[in-house]
């Protein structure tokens, strides 16, 4: 099948729409600035040496909201989208998500813990309490996606339908425990941890955002590296590894990465589907299943997607707002079920 | 660098702002319902400019700008609205978004939702304060203060002369698998004060099995409903759970509604009168204990 697009051009259109979800979303909020303010509150903070007269406010939603909600946005779509495409090579299955392993129930998992036993554990020390909810939920999706590893890999070899069946088994066990503690949560509690299963951007705070940025970063300069290796493995793991690859290597990265990327993402954001699913799947459509094209396209794309959710999250019932898992679904199901009746046809 | 300058730079403007600037809110925004009761009762309604989702009292509050569920708000939205004072209970988050409206100058409060007489005295001080109005606030506090302690000798001076009856609260919604009450929630100290003895000894909201619910025999039921009222709700509840037609509340006619509204965020000024009624079915042959008061 010839692509629709070169990539070239991809990478072009995917830039500029980039640049455009970000311009939307630091120009666009609940609070209606003038354009010409938020330029100009944008360019000093830049460093230009602009007088400062009156842009007091939009400074501050600039600066203190929108800024680190779109960073936010920007590396939880791009890590998602390039775990999808990560989990997809792995798992050469293109329906398979980053979930598959284990990590957002894990996550989940480690979430409920923190919210609803939290109050057990009152105690804690000041720089430590307000993380407890990211620290458990990171380190549930570590734990988790560890375990379904380990359980996949039999005589120094990794077996890819094991973990994939040992997934399921263990998100179906961290749902039963994640329900256990729906059950014994109180009300507030219980919408809290609803909440956060749908997932949002709201509160971004630069605090936060750092350990995402580091990792996320750090994943996003890594795996297009195994471009190369991906494409190679589509063929199938002998054939592989007949290529000179180190598939054992390959997929320890590649679950590792996953890992990482997701469990972080999800600890800063919540649950937010279908980025990691959708996403991949659109770039192939458009350009092939070439992971040299595929992984970075796929960054580009999931963060342009997940701010441009985020804006109509933030926008739809201001001033009050939609958790963005719900717009992301909203927008991908339809989406994925388009593509499987096209294929049909 | 040029943010962390311009955030202290702001900051000294509001400080020096507020040194000369001894005028009162005028723009509210109230992130919960016994809050916004409290604030319309104090005369101050025309002040709120938004309200959360749990604020459906007095009914022309829904009228304005919704904030949304009060864990959940967003800073931008509440910036929008251009307040000047933001006011919830100690639920009210994520604690970021609250971070991030103070440092937009507008003055956060947040009060306590426990369920007892001194909080809701040091909570309407505080309104009368912030309204500039705390004459009335005090009145408005030992009116209640009057009203629930009738409440109590009414209900004691029942409990003379009968046993207390066993109930059970069920919340539910549409009549369907509804929750019981359980110790250590504002609805256990609801049935309490009506003078109820709560049947169930669980702690929280949970659900139960139809079996163990007709085997506490209860001799009252409360229902609250969050999404009918009145007789459509009655009937919902029998509807969809049969068994309770066999209870000896329900062969009595002993079943009463509760606002559900009434079970969050603090004592509200609609709760004394809901007491009243509560007890009257609770003790029906008390010689309508709630008008013997003095």
């Amino acid at each position: 099948m010839k692509p629709l697009v070169k990539p070239r051009s991809l990478f072009i259109g995917l830039s500029c729409l980039c640049l455009l979800a970000i311009w939307l979303s630091l120009a666009l909020g609940p609070v209606s600035l003038p354009l010409l303010d938020t330029l100009r509150a944008a360019l000093r903070m830049l460093g230009l040496p602009i007088d400062g007269q009156g842009l007091e406010q939009a400074e501050l939603i600039l600066g203190q909201i929108r800024l680190p909600r779109t960073l936010l946005g920007l590396a939880v779509g791009g890590v998602l989208a390039l775990s999808g495409v990560a989990m997809q090579g792995l798992f050469r299955n293109p329906l398979a998500d980053p979930g598959l392993v284990g990590v957002s129930s894990g996550a989940a998992l480690g979430a409920a813990l923190a919210i609803v036993g939290g109050s057990l554990f009152g105690g804690l020390p000041e720089a430590v309490g307000p993380y407890l909810l990211s620290l458990c939920a990171f380190l549930g999706g570590l734990g988790v996606t560890a375990l379904v590893y380990r359980l996949g890999r039999c005589n120094g070899q990794t077996n890819v339908a094991t973990m994939l069946l040992a997934g399921i088994a263990l998100t179906a066990l961290a749902s039963s425990a994640v329900g256990l503690f729906t059950y014994l949560a109180d009300d507030a509690t219980l919408r809290t941890l609803t909440f956060w299963n749908l997932g949002s951007l709201n509160g971004a705070s630069y605090s936060r955002l750092w350990p995402l940025v580091l990792v996320s970063t750090g994943v996003a300069l890594w795996l297009p590296r195994r471009a190369r290796a991906l494409n190679a493995l589509l063929l199938g793991e002998s054939e592989a590894s007949h290529l000179g690859i180190d598939v054992e290597r390959l997929k320890r990265e590649l679950v590792f990465c996953t890992a990482l990327g997701v469990g972080a993402a999800v600890a800063a954001a919540g649950m937010i589907g279908f980025v990691g699913l959708v996403v991949p799947h659109l770039i192939r459509l458009l350009a092939g299943p070439d992971h040299r094209t595929l992984l970075p396209a796929s960054i580009l794309a999931g963060a342009s997607l997940l701010l441009l959710a985020d804006l109509v999250a933030r926008l739809a019932l201001a001033p009050a707002e939609l958790p963005i898992g719900i717009v992301t679904a909203f927008i991908g199901a339809p989406f994925f079920l388009y593509l499987l009746l096209r294929g049909r046809a | 660098m040029r943010l962390s300058a311009s955030a202290i730079a702001l900051c000294i403007a509001m400080l020096a702002g507020h040194a000369n600037a001894a005028e009162l809110p005028q723009r509210w925004v109230s992130a919960g319902g016994a809050l916004s009761e409290w604030v319309s009762a104090l005369g101050a309604e025309s002040k709120l400019v938004g309200v959360d989702t749990t604020s459906q009292h007095p009914a022309s509050l829904k009228a304005l700008p919704s904030i949304g569920y009060q864990r959940q708000l967003s800073a931008e939205g509440i910036l929008s609205l251009r307040p000047q004072i933001l006011v919830g209970t100690e639920e009210m988050g994520p604690p970021p978004v609250l971070s991030q409206i103070r440092s937009a100058g507008v003055q956060v409060e947040l009060f306590s939702a426990h369920a007892d007489l001194p909080t809701l005295q040091r909570t309407l001080e505080h309104l009368g304060q912030l309204l500039g109005n705390e004459a009335q606030a005090a009145q408005l506090f030992q009116g209640y203060q009057q009203l629930l302690e009738q409440q109590q000798a009414s209900v004691s001076l029942a409990q003379a002369k009968h046993a207390s009856p066993g109930v059970l609260l069920l919340l539910g919604h549409a009549g369907g698998k509804p929750l019981i009450a359980g110790k250590d929630t504002a609805a256990d100290w609801v049935l309490r004060q009506a003078g109820g003895r709560n049947l169930a000894t669980h702690s929280g909201y949970k659900p139960f099995s139809v079996e163990s619910l007709a085997g506490l025999s209860p001799d009252v039921l409360v229902f609250a409903d969050r999404s009918l009222s009145g007789d459509a709700a009655r009937a919902a509840l029998f509807k969809e759970n049969p068994i309770l037609a066999s209870t000896a509340a329900a062969k009595a006619g002993r079943v009463v509604e509760l606002d559900p509204t009434l079970l969050v965020g603090g004592l509200g000024p609609r709760l004394p009168h809901s007491l009243k009624v509560l007890s009257a079915t609770f003790y029906p042959d008390a010689a309508s204990p709630a008008t013997t008061a003095p």
